[in-house]
Formats: C-alpha cells, structure tokens, sequence
C-alpha cells in the first residue's frame, strides 16, 4: 500500500511537467545531508497518517533522520490498525539498520535498541480489525434495512473511519463518498466533503480535491452552517486543501491566494497540515508569484497572515528582506532553510521550480530602475558568478520578463530602447501580409466550396464511422522530392 | 473494320456536324468499350476523322492507344516515341470547345501521357505539351483544371520548375479538377513540393495549408504526406508550427496527428530551441523520414533552428565572443559558428559585425528605419495589393447576394428545398448546382 501512494504521489507531477524544465521536478531520491529539524516537535505538530506520511517520507530523503523517523513512526502506528504499514515499517527499519550508510557514531549507538517486529501485536490487531469491520459491518446492514438516513450515513462514515485507520484508504473514500446520498442537511454534506478531502489529499489525488472543494463550497446553506465560528474553521479548511491542490498543479499563484485566506485561529486540522506548514507553503508561493505591490499588500500588511508568519521567524525574515531589496542576505536565508524545506512531503517537488522564481523576481526588481547596470556588482548581489548570472538574464531577457540586453564584452547591462515607430511598421508590414494570405485562402476556399472539391470516402456511406479510411490516391509516393 | 466500328465513325462525323456535342460526349464511355475491343484498326478509324472537326472522336482513339499502350507489359520507348507526335498533334491542334465537353477523358489522357513520361524517364519532353493542354482546358487563367497537377508533376520530376510557377501565382476562381478531390490535393502539394524545393517557404506553407485544409470525409494519404511536409516547413519560416485553421475539417484536425506522430515529436522539440535533442530525433527518425523523402526537408529544420538560436541571441546581447556563441548555440566550433553568422548577415537575417581580433560580434539594430523611398514604394505596393483582394471580396460578395438563388433563399422562397438544404449539408446526393448554393450561405 505504501508503495501505491507513494506512485500515486509522483503522477501528478509527471503529468503536468513541461519537458523543459524537467530537472527541476526530479523526483528521484535527492539526499537531506544537514537538516536542522526537530523531528519530535515536528511530528508532534501531525496526527493521524499525516504524521506517518511526513515521517517516512523524511526516512526516505534523510539518512541521518532515517533509523529515529522510522522508530517514531512505528511507535505511532502501534496505536493505530494500520498492520500493513506497520509490517512495511519494520521492513525499512530492518534494511536501515542492516546497511548502514552514515558513519555516524551516533546513529549506530541509537541502533541499540531497535524495536523488532512484534508479531504477537500483527496477530492480534488484524484479529481484531476484522472484528470491528464486521460490526461496523452488520451495524449498517441493519441501519439499512430499517432505512433511516441518518443512521446510514453514520454507519458509511464509521465504516470509513475504520478503514482509514486501517490505512485502506480507497475503501475508505468509497465508504465516504457512499454517506453522500443520505446526507440531509448541509452540514452532514460538508462534512462529508471534508471526509473525502481528506482521504484524497493523502491518496494526492488533487483534481478529486479540488472538486470537492467546490462542491463544499456549493453547498446550498454554506455560509450560515453551525454558526459564524465554527464557519471560519471550515473555509479554512477548506481553502487550505484547495490551496494544496493548486501547489501540487503548480499553479501557484493561486495556491499563494488561497493559503493567504486561511486563518490562524481557526487552523486546527493536524491530521493534514500544521499552521506552519500554511504560513511556508503560502509565503514561499507569494514571494515566487506576488509582484511588490501584491506582497506589500497581501502579505506584509495582512493581519490574518501575519499570525501565520510568526510561526515561521525565518520565512517572515526573508519576505521583509525580499520587500526591502536586500536580495543576497534574503537569498542566502532561503538556501539555509532549504534543507528543512526539502523535508516536507508536499511542498520539496516545488523547492526548485519557486526558488527560481524567486530569484527570477529578485533579479528583475533589481534591474527595474535602471538604463544600465554592471552585471559584476549584480552578480555579488546576487552570489553568483557573472557567467552563471548571464545565462540567467539571458533567459529572462528571452522570455521577455526584462527589457535589456547583454554586452558581453564589457560585462554590462542595457536596458533596451525600443523605436515605436520601426516597431509599428514591422508589425503593420507583418498584419499585411497576413492579411493577403488569409484573404487568398478565403478567395480559393470559395471556390473550393462552390466547385464541391472534397475528399470523399471510397466506400460510399461507410464513411461515419471509419475514421481511418483514406482516400483517393497514394500515388504521391511514386516522386521524388526536393 | 468491322460494322460497329464505321458506327461509331458515322454518328461521331453526324453528330460532330450537327454540333451536338454533349450527345457524344455521353456516348463516349460507350464508344472507348468498342474501339478497346477492336484496337488493331485504331490507325484505320484514325484516318478517317478529322482532327479539326471530329476532335471528341479522335479523343476516343487516342485514349484507347494510351490506354492500351500504358496497360502492355512490353511497351518500349521506341514505342512510346513513335505514338508522342501523335499525341502531341492532338494536344497542340484539337478543337478546345469540342474538346471541353469531354474534358475528363481529355485530363484523364494526360495523365496516362504523364505517367509514361516519367516511368520512361523523359518527364521533361512533356512540360510544353502540358502547358498547351492546360491552355486547351482553361476558360480563364484563373481557372483550375485537371491537368495542372500534370504540369507540376512532370516539373518536378524533372526538376525543372520554373514552368510551373506561373501557373501556381495565379489566384484560383475556378476549379474543375474531377469527381474526387484527388487531382487538386495533387496540385497543391506538388505545388508546395515545388516552392519548398525553390526555398519559397511563405507559398510552400500555403499551398501545404490548402491540401490539409480541403473539405474531407475521409482522410487521404495526400492530405497527410502534405501536413508532414507543413509541419517541417512551418518551423523553417515562422519558427513554430503553425496551427491549422480553424475551418480545417474535424476528422482532419483530430486525426492527422496521430497519423504522423514523428513529425509532431520533431516540432515539439523544435519549440525548446536544443540543436541537440533535435539532431537525435531526426537521428532516431531517420528511417521513417528517408521512407517519407523527408531526410533533407528534415535537416533543414535543424539548420534552420541553428538560424534562430543565433537571431534569439541578437535579441539578447549587444555583444558576445564567438566562443559563447559556439556554446550557446551548440555548434561544435567557432568557424562554424562564424559561417553561421556571416551566412545570415549576408542574408540580412540578422545585422552584425564580427570583430576578428579580439573574436567578438558586435550585434546591431535593425538598419531599416522606414523612411526610405524605396521602403514607401514597398509599402504602397503591398497596400495596393491589398485593396485588390478586398475588392475581390466586395465583388465575390455582391456575385452572392446578387445571385437569383440567394435572394430566393433570403425571401424565403421555396421552403421544401431549404428544409433538405438544411438536413443534407454533406450528402452527396445533393447536386452540384444545389451544393454550391448551399456553399454560398456559409461564406
């Protein structure tokens, strides 16, 4: 099972890369080396299979991490009727421990007292996650046969609950999705959504995320469901799952907004994120995205938000840097919290894709006020070397994000001019000759039409449905070609 | 000769001088069947028609001699040269209004004349004799006819393509090309074949662009060796793959990419601007492109691409080393690059110096400020173009609301026919009359 879901969390990411920029999206196994991660406090921030996700994808990414994530994971899992992953864990475990990579004296003292796979517990915990199955079982046969809806719908979702906490997460949206027919009121029908949110963020399946979310928000009497407090707490949810899908589409722009409007006192649903993940997630997606005025106003200036930031002292840091063009200590702050970033399940595919963007931001907000600039004092300002910073602007020159071009020779920077009036001609010279072209097809395809030339099927009356079938002539292939 | 021969000899000479050609012209499939069958007296029927008065008639004859003489396992070019002059002094002297009745036999006899040609490997003897049968056939000079695609067939079989051209500018009013499409896909895409091969990319995209573009029930294997051809031309001239038309048929739109899936991989690479993932498609392409003839067409799209990563450097820099421009555009060394870049300045693709001491290109703006007279005389040109073709559409426009049929139709006139108009717009049933009334409307 763990394998599937951890397949499933590279698909949508393949899918939606563009060929060119494929290494950033690398998803093969990059090494942590240095985290400065307190794993306890870190996974206590989590519940749930959140917290086993987040462990073991850090087993995966840190070696020096790995044998204690594992430790604490399978502690966890003990409480829990997940027997599947605790049998998976042990098998890390066991493979961690045989080969140990890390000379590290004190990973090996720690691997003293490693837990050992207890089978007793296997036995006796799926034993009895089949009993509770059956009862949850024969519970909603007879909630069924006496077909009363609420009752139903309660069966569903214990039956759901059950099975998430066996970690049998398809069976666990089915159960959840099945409550939807006896929902009667809007709030059983958000939370229902909000059931089904969760199983799919953790199957990171975020199309189904973001349909949900909708239909959440559709819901006939949303605004006014158990009061305005517990209101709040469901838009952030909710905007917060949205907000996640969108980072996984890389769309992030819209992911920044969507985190931006959750709020902090409301932001209590550890068995997905912590708030802290909502203040990295939301200000990295800002400050690769927001042009000034947005991060000035959205951001900085944002009551809401600005909770948010406190919780991450070093995020709110390099935003304030950002803001204040102080874009190499801002930079360096960014490299240093990488490590930590490069830790966390959802946003460590997009580490790379928004680093870049927030250089490539940094770097045209440096250039904006002036006519030229020496690239040797912009490459210190931005710790590169002037050939490295070349090849940079040369892409944001291409991609038309800076106006300016590149001497080479002396190393500088020029903001480019442009002539209005060649510029004009060129582009009334091009809609010209467009124009006589477009205007020559449409003489010759009227008279295409009026003379009735089309290609016409061989086979008369075949044609609708063999699309395939080709038609006259194959004797073009007899010539030779220039 | 036998008595349904001297038959056929009588009603051809009676009603060739009562001028009641369309007679027989309809008796034409009926008479080709006897002659066929008794083809040893064709030189006796021959003698005894003139070429002047009986042309119909003596078309019969010589379509059966071609004919028969393409469909004999053992002809020779002894053969084929005796029968020419033949051929040739038919084409030159028959009778054009005679022979427009029977225009279909006539374009079918060329293009028996064609093939043998060109399988006997004298495609250049018959360009003149095309010209002056596409003369015989044509109403106007605007007008499109079977034999065109003859024409530039046997040009470029030839590789002589000049002969062509002057047939190809020629903006089409009218077409009559034959039941199938077959004869006017040939003629774009040979035409295109020919402007690609002459480096005139702007027309070769066109006339590519009309044979993809053509009404289609069924896709034909012309329409999908041109759009391969499109989609290597169109990188060459605009530097992407330009999208089809929206008017482009559905079933085209949705299948020919599929039908030329290397193609598309090849203009997909060519998007990312790497010399080098494109040298290994085509490397790795390279069979189905030489299966194709598309090797060279192929190659040129690589050049061409070496072309714009240099003009997208001229966007970027003021000034660059030839060694970073080697690098940048991954050609393997600093004369090649210095060949690239000499190349292009000579043909004004781009505006550099190369400063050989110290290595390095100086890339300058575009010198042209639009304030020359030659510029304006250019300019005024291309207006005045311009408004032609407008003109031809307001005139093209008043023909259609002009037309006794459209005006019915608007008036809503006969409700019967509309109603099947609206039903059947494809069907084939529907008369040519009837189809290209319909036709008007979607204009």
């Amino acid at each position: 099972m763990l394998q599937f879901i951890q397949q499933n969390m590279v698909e949508p990411m393949q899918v939606d890369a563009p060929p060119e920029d494929n290494d950033n999206t690398e998803e093969d196994p990059f090494i942590v080396e240095n985290p400065t991660l307190d794993l306890e406090v870190y996974a206590n921030s989590y519940t749930g299979l959140a917290r086993l996700f987040r462990l073991i994808y850090i087993a995966d990414h840190c070696p020096s991490l790995r044998i204690e994530a594992l430790k604490m994971a399978i502690n966890y899992v003990m409480a829990t009727y997940n027997v599947s992953m605790y049998t998976t864990l042990h098998k890390k475990l066991a493979q961690a421990v045989s080969a140990p990579v890390l000379p590290d004296v004190a990973v090996q003292s720690t691997s003293q007292d490693i837990p050992t796979i207890d089978q007793a517990w296997v036995d006796s915990r799926s034993k009895k996650a089949a009993m509770k199955l059956e009862k949850f079982d024969t519970d909603l046969k007879n909630y069924k046969s006496n077909s009363i809806k609420e009752s139903i719908r309660r069966g569903h979702d214990d039956l759901g609950d059950h099975y998430l906490d066996c970690g049998d997460l398809v069976n666990a949206l089915r159960c959840y999705s099945r409550a939807r027919d006896y929902c009667t009121s809007g709030k059983h029908v958000v939370n229902m959504c909000w059931n089904v949110l969760k199983v799919s963020i953790y199957i990171q399946n975020w199309t189904h995320v973001l349909s949900y979310v909708t239909k959440a928000q559709n819901t006939p009497d949303f605004p006014d469901i158990q009061g305005k407090e517990n209101n709040m707490g469901i838009i952030t949810k909710l905007k917060v799952a949205a907000g996640l899908a969108e980072l996984a589409t890389r769309k992030y722009k819209a992911a920044a907004k969507l985190f931006l409007q959750a709020s902090l006192d409301h932001c209590d649903f550890p068995e997905i994120l912590s708030p802290g993940n909502v203040a990295l997630y939301g200000g990295l997606c800002a400050l690769a995205t927001f042009d000034r005025f947005e991060l000035q106003k959205q951001v900085i200036f944002s009551g809401s938000f600005k909770l948010f930031l406190e919780l991450e002292p070093q995020l709110r840091d390099i935003i304030f840097k950002f803001y204040e063009s102080k874009y190499a200590s801002c930079l360096k702050l960014l490299d240093e919290i990488k490590d930590n970033i490069l830790l966390d399940m959802y946003i460590a595919p997009h580490v790379n894709m928004l680093y870049t963007q927030i250089r490539n931001r940094a770097l045209i907000q440096y250039f904006s006020p002036y006519l030229s600039a020496d690239m040797r004092r912009m490459a210190t300002a931005f710790n590169r070397t002037v050939p490295a910073l070349e090849d940079e602007l040369m892409q944001l020159i291409l991609e038309g994000q800076i106006q300016a071009r590149i001497d080479s020779h002396n190393k500088i920077l020029y903001a480019k001019d442009v002539d209005q009036r060649s510029t004009t001609f060129e582009k009334s010279i091009l809609l010209g000759k467009e124009y006589r072209q477009r205007t020559r097809m449409l003489i010759l395809r009227a008279a295409m039409l009026k003379h009735n030339v089309q290609v016409k099927c061989p086979t008369v009356n075949s044609n609708l449905n063999s699309d395939m079938s080709i038609g006259s002539g194959s004797s073009s292939h007899s010539l030779p070609r220039n | 000769m036998s008595s349904s021969l001297e038959q056929i000899v009588m009603s051809t000479r009676s009603l060739s001088s009562t001028g009641d050609f369309k007679e027989l012209t309809a008796l034409l499939p009926k008479h080709i069947e006897i002659l066929t069958r008794n083809h040893q007296h064709l030189d006796n029927v021959l003698e005894t028609l003139d070429l002047g008065h009986h042309s119909i008639g003596m078309l019969a004859v010589m379509y059966v001699k071609m004919n028969l003489f393409a469909n004999s396992n053992n002809s020779t070019l002894e053969q084929f040269k005796l029968l020419l002059p033949q051929l040739q002094e038919f084409i030159h002297c028959c009778n054009k209004e005679q022979v427009l009745f029977a225009w279909e036999t006539f374009a079918d006899l060329c293009h028996l004349i064609t093939n043998q040609l060109i399988d006997f490997g004298i495609p250049i003897t018959g360009i003149k004799l095309m010209m002056k049968a596409i003369r015989k056939l044509q109403t106007r000079d605007t007008h499109l006819t079977a034999v065109h695609a003859d024409l530039c067939k046997l040009c470029l079989a030839s590789k002589c393509l000049k002969p062509a051209l002057k047939y190809l500018e020629k903006d089409i009013s009218q077409i009559d090309t034959g039941e199938d499409a077959k004869q006017f896909l040939l003629y774009f895409y040979y035409g295109g074949m020919i402007y690609t091969a002459l480096k005139k990319y702007e027309k070769a995209l066109y006339c590519f662009e009309v044979c993809t573009m053509t009404p289609a029930q069924a896709i034909s294997h012309i329409m999908v060796e041109a759009y391969k051809k499109f989609m290597l031309v169109s990188p060459i001239l605009i530097g992407k793959v330009q999208f089809l038309p929206n008017y482009t048929c559905n079933l085209v739109k949705r299948h020919v990419k599929r039908l030329c899936a290397p193609y598309v991989e090849l203009s997909n690479v060519y998007c990312t601007n790497n010399c080098d993932e494109m040298k290994r498609i085509i490397r790795k392409y390279e069979e189905s492109l030489i299966r194709d003839k598309n090797l060279g067409l192929a190659n040129q799209v690589l050049n061409s691409l070496y072309k714009k990563n240099i003009q997208r450097l001229t966007n970027t820099f003021l000034t660059l080393s030839l060694t970073d421009v080697a690098a940048r555009v991954k050609l393997s060394n600093i004369a090649e690059a210095e060949k690239y870049i000499l190349n292009m300045i000579e043909d004004a693709e781009i505006f550099a110096v190369i400063n050989q001491t110290d290595g390095m290109v100086v890339f300058l703006d575009d010198p042209e400020k639009y304030n020359s007279p030659r510029m304006l005389a250019k300019l005024e040109k291309e207006m005045e173009e311009c408004v032609e073709l407008g003109k031809k559409v307001l005139q093209m426009e008043e023909e259609v609301i002009t037309a006794p049929t459209y005006i019915r139709k608007v008036c809503g006139g006969n409700e019967q026919e509309e109603q099947a108009l609206a039903n059947s717009p494809a069907q084939n049933a529907t008369t040519t009359q009837v189809q290209g009334k319909q036709n008007t409307y979607t204009m």
